[in-house]
């Protein structure tokens, strides 16, 4: 029981490490999804929503976490 | 199949497999050098079989799934996963956090093993047993979908597979040979590339699963891997000067 507890644990922490960037990502994805499919914008408008917008956040979680450590 | 439909999905594979069988073999070979090959053996032979067992029955219902699901399901798990470990890793290329140390985790294994021999005299191989099947789970549950996320979306599973066993194959042999932790692997530089591999296929994927059909098909994850390096690369320099400015 102990093990299937600890195999739950990681399965989830091998995608939900640090909340904010994890919800901020699901965010990014569902915005980029309601341009394309529902608001219709251009496929590639919304693709560079998704391409730039994951390296950005990934530098903001960066950042954040050193300010944080730093502090 | 083309060269570059295949290649990434295989490197990737391969790359992130060596860095999770490097750690699963830290502990093995602590529990082999503490309550000998026996039970290190048999967990190893009993996590691969559970690890079997969930391939075989989790494999098949992947056909079942529509690909434009399946691939904004893989695609969104990657980009979760792949910069989740890119994050770490560019935190700890600015020693905000410490290095992953193979040889601690040796230590700290040894130590953990020794302190239940002492207070449990009985089941001794049976813990060390559990202990290497354990490892050999946890970590290859990674790779697994690490397998099954750059494979499944383009039929790429069989490719994919192979690249993670020449990983584990390579640390096997480079394993037996030392017969000593594997640190002097450059356990961050590798999950900085792979991390940046896997955030590159997570848009990838996830893009397609929108129903974006992205220029130059799969030439566009090298556009979307260099991007992911420069973050990987911004990120981790302004962490460290950030840091300095701290201190």
């Amino acid at each position: 029981m102990t093990m299937l507890k600890e195999l739950v644990a990681e399965l989830i922490g091998m995608f939900l490490g640090e909340k904010r960037l994890t919800v901020t990502i699901l965010v990014l994805v569902a915005v980029t999804g309601v341009l394309v499919d529902f608001i219709g914008l251009d496929e590639l408008v919304g693709g560079a929503v998704l391409l730039f917008g994951c390296p950005i956040l990934l530098i903001e979680s960066v950042c954040r976490a050193a300010r944080r450590g730093a502090s | 199949m083309a060269w570059s439909t295949a290649a990434p999905a295989v490197s990737a594979a391969f790359l992130a497999a060596l860095v999770e069988i490097v750690e699963a073999f830290t502990i093995v070979l602590a529990v082999a050098t503490l309550r000998g090959w026996r039970p290190a053996v048999l967990g190893t032979i009993g996590g691969l079989a559970v690890l079997a067992c969930i391939v075989l029955i989790l494999g098949p219902l992947l056909g079942h799934i529509p690909l434009a699901t399946l691939q904004l399901a893989i695609g969104i798990l990657l980009l979760l996963f792949g910069m989740g470990w890119l994050r770490k890793a560019s935190l700890r290329a600015a020693g905000i956090i410490s290095l992953h140390d193979e040889d601690a985790i040796f230590a700290a294994e040894a130590a953990e093993l020794s302190e239940q021999a002492r207070r449990q005299q009985r089941n001794l191989q049976w813990v060390a047993g559990i202990t290497a099947l354990k490892a050999v789970l946890l970590e290859g549950l990674e790779v697994v979908f690490i397998v099954i996320a750059v494979g499944a979306g383009r039929g790429l599973l069989l490719p994919a597979s192979l690249g993670a066993l020449a990983a584990c194959a390579a640390v096997l042999v480079v394993g037996a040979f030392v017969h000593r932790p594997l640190s002097r692997v450059p356990e961050n530089t590798l999950k900085f590339g792979v991390g940046i591999m896997l955030s590159a296929f997570g848009v990838f994927w996830t893009g397609e699963g929108l129903g974006i059909a992205w220029p130059g098909q799969d030439w566009a994850l090298l556009l979307f891997a260099s991007l992911f390096l420069g973050a990987g690369v911004i990120g981790s320099t302004l962490a460290r000067k950030l840091v300095v400015g701290f201190a």
